[in-house]
């Protein structure tokens, strides 16, 4: 029915606009962690607002395509897998406020050093990589794409588990920079949640594609 | 057992062969009169027959011309009195069905349908022929008219109650007034019954005599006066086939000929109206 | 900026002594698509027949209180300007069975004594039937009866014959129930694009339809309006107790 086709293309159309909100967040926090740019961190945390924004729109369009068009099989599939990504991607929005306002609380700059022995620059990349794919997965209805995420999450997980020892043998070399240690490996953890998160994205896509839950499956 | 299923089969066949033998039956008087006047009466048909009034006693040729104008003016008086009137009779009792109006409408209607010809007759006597001081062929089509009107009504109310209420909505819905719904809804869709409705009427009265007995009387003249008596093809047979004249016998079977011939025709016509102005809802 | 099209106020209808439409207030904004819905026997098609005055063809339906069309009173207006001005389409497909589609959509005009000049004839009966959705599948075969249509199709050829007149308002009675899915999908999406010109009130029994083709919905129960609002806040949340049992199908 061609109401319900036009509501669900806006939805898609909605959620791939927080998407491309969400990793143009991630990306401009890692440009002031870089950079050192306070104002850009600042940035980053008034915009999060618009994702929350965006959370509640999405989340109240859902409400009313399930009201007004009652969608069956793949259109209920799809919105329910929606209103999952949603809250998905608002938490990695809040993930990108949280770099942010390290950035703007500590005192001195990143040593690139630290960056580089603690694999912080990879692990960003790589979870800004993932974000991505997801996102291309998702506009794409690319399965194949969406479970080789989860792969690129065990390498983001790897990393995650490694950061404690690489952590004390900078500290071990570079004792002053405990501060910057420490936030160092907050920002680890916490890019560690956005390859979580976009393991649970890449799950909801398959679901809403092939009607298969791959959640709580410890084998993909 | 099986001699009891035997005398079952039997007794089944039995009965089917009653019933297709009395169907038969049925069908034999009315192939026996049509075989006997068409033998009588075919040979007495020519055109002389058809246009010359009948010669007096005792000279030989002569037709039924009076006699055929005669019928048609008086059956298209009649019908010109009694299809209006019919008509909006029976739209009337379509449209007000449980008004008091409507029923003592169709109780009137259904006794006046088994009143006997001749009282019809003798009533259009009273009210017409006696009061204007002589026989008419108005009076005659007044009486036909009165006979006419319980079919018009019956076949009019009977074809518009099967038309679906939902016609007459969409009408009304597009704004059209009540005269208009009627006229150029309601009648169009359907004029297959009324017209045969029609039609079957004026094939009931076409051979009625007992009513034009003491209003239209006869006249052995041609004659287009309404107001005057004038001759009619049952009132002829009814004269002259009781006279002791062989050749007014003639002319009463070649009449009579005539008149089941019309009397035939008119039936497939209401036949062939009804299924070309049928409306398929 | 809406404008009240069509406004009840205290608008009560009867038949006979039953009381079937109590105490209505409703205003319709313009270029709108009201839903009535209710169960059966709830007052909703009696009201919506009292709005272009089909309701008092029955005998002895009577109603009061105020029914406007644009602030002047529907029934101190003559019933044939009312209709005029209102249209109607049936739950059951009824084109006139003895005309052609083409005369079908005209029959507004023809049958009321209206003379149009043949250019605008065709004018007419084009645009209806486009704005119907109709007007591909039926512009080679206008000459042909509107009974040999389907259903979906002849109810589109009712809308495209009611629509020919520019009523300002278009009322629709249960106009689907009578038609399979594919037609009544047909029909559903030719609402949404009608609203442009014209404001639109169906009577629907299936609230799933009420859902998909309106922007405000009245919900009628027994004579009474319990609820009238914008469709997405009745579904998702309404008001009242006895909306949210009849949505939910908690009715007995």
């Amino acid at each position: 029915m061609a109401q319900l086709e036009v509501q669900l293309g806006l939805l898609k159309q909605e959620v791939i606009n927080m998407w491309s909100l969400v990793r143009s967040q991630l990306i401009k926090a890692q440009t002031s962690l870089i950079n050192f740019d306070k104002d850009l961190a600042r940035e980053v945390i008034l915009k999060e607002r618009r994702v929350n924004g965006y959370e509640l729109k999405i989340d109240r369009d859902c409400e009313n395509i399930f009201a007004l068009l009652t969608p069956v099989a793949i259109d209920l599939r799809f919105v329910l897998a929606v209103l999952k990504i949603n809250s998905n991607l608002e938490r990695i929005g809040d993930i990108a406020e949280g770099v942010a306002k390290y950035i703007v609380r500590t005192g001195q700059p990143f040593k690139p050093q630290l960056l580089e022995a603690t694999k912080l620059t990879v692990m960003y990349e790589g979870s800004i990589n993932i974000l991505q794919d997801t996102l291309i997965a998702f506009e794409n209805e690319d399965t194949i794409l969406a479970r080789s995420v989860f792969k690129k999450d065990e390498f983001l997980d790897d990393i995650n588990l490694d950061a404690n020892n690489l952590i004390e043998n900078y500290l071990k070399e570079n004792p002053g920079d405990i501060d910057q240690a420490l936030y160092a490996l907050s920002i680890i953890r916490k890019l560690e949640r956005v390859g979580d998160q976009s393991k649970n994205i890449s799950e909801e896509i398959i679901f809403y594609l092939e009607a298969k839950v791959l959640k709580h499956k410890h084998s993909h | 057992m099986n001699t009891l299923v035997k005398y079952r089969i039997g007794k089944s066949a039995a009965f089917k062969t009653l019933t297709i033998v009395l169907a038969f039956a049925c069908v034999l008087p009315l192939v026996a009169i049509l075989l006997y006047i068409i033998r009588a009466g075919i040979t007495k048909i020519n055109w002389h027959f058809l246009v010359n009034i009948p010669k007096p006693v005792g000279e030989s040729g002569g037709g039924i011309a009076n006699a055929l104008l005669g019928s048609m003016i008086i059956i298209g008086v009649a019908a010109l009195i009694a299809i209006p009137i019919g008509i909006l009779c029976g739209i009337y009792l379509n449209e007000y069905k449980k008004s008091k109006l409507a029923y003592w409408s169709r109780l009137s209607v259904d006794i006046l349908q088994g009143v006997p010809s001749i009282v019809i007759g003798i009533v259009a006597y009273f009210w017409l022929v006696k009061p204007l001081g002589g026989f008419s062929a108005l009076s005659g089509s007044v009486a036909l008219a009165i006979m006419m009107l319980p079919i018009i009504i019956r076949s009019t109310e009977e074809t518009l109650k099967l038309l679906p209420d939902s016609l007459k909505e969409a009408a009304f819905a597009l704004g059209m007034p009540f005269h208009r719904v009627i006229l150029k809804v309601i009648v169009p869709c359907g004029i297959s019954g009324i017209l045969s409705g029609v039609i079957l009427s004026v094939a009931r009265i076409a051979g009625e005599t007992a009513p034009l007995l003491f209003t239209a009387f006869g006249n052995p003249y041609i004659s287009t006066n309404v107001t005057k008596p004038m001759q009619s093809l049952p009132l002829l047979i009814f004269n002259y086939a009781t006279s002791p004249y062989n050749d007014w016998h003639d002319l009463a079977w070649g009449a009579s000929l005539i008149l089941l011939l019309w009397v035939l025709l008119l039936n497939i016509i209401t036949k062939l109206t009804t299924r070309r102005w049928r409306v398929q809802l | 900026m809406e404008s009240t099209i069509i406004r009840s106020k205290n608008f009560n209808a009867y038949f006979g002594v039953n009381h079937v439409v109590k105490d209505v207030n409703i205003e319709i904004p313009k270029n709108h698509v009201i839903a009535v819905m209710g169960p059966s026997g709830c007052g909703k098609t009696t009201y919506l027949r009292c709005i272009n005055r089909m309701h008092e063809l029955i005998p002895g339906a009577t109603c009061n209180g105020e029914m406007a069309l644009n602030n002047e009173d529907v029934y101190s207006m003559h019933p044939i300007f009312v209709r005029l001005k209102i249209g109607m389409v049936f739950q059951r497909p009824n084109p006139f069975p003895n005309l052609s589609i083409y005369d079908n959509v005209i029959a507004g005009y023809k049958l009321n004594g209206i003379k149009l000049p043949k250019a605008e004839k065709d004018n007419v009966v084009e645009r209806s039937l486009t704005r119907a959705a109709l007007w591909k599948e039926v512009k080679d075969s206008l000459h042909k009866k509107g009974t040999f249509l389907s259903g979906g199709q002849q109810q589109r050829l009712c809308i495209a014959r009611a629509i020919a007149m520019e009523p300002e308002v278009l009322l629709l009675d249960e106009p689907t129930s009578a038609l399979d899915p594919i037609s009544t999908s047909s029909v559903e999406d030719l609402l949404h694009e009608l609203k442009a010109n014209y404001t639109l009130v169906i009577v629907t029994h299936n609230m799933q339809q009420a859902a998909r083709v309106s922007d405000r919905t009245a919900f009628f129960y027994l004579g009474e309006l319990v609820e009238y609002d914008d469709t997405k806040k009745m579904f998702t949340n309404p008001r009242d107790n006895r909306t949210q049992n009849y949505i939910t199908g908690r009715f007995s």
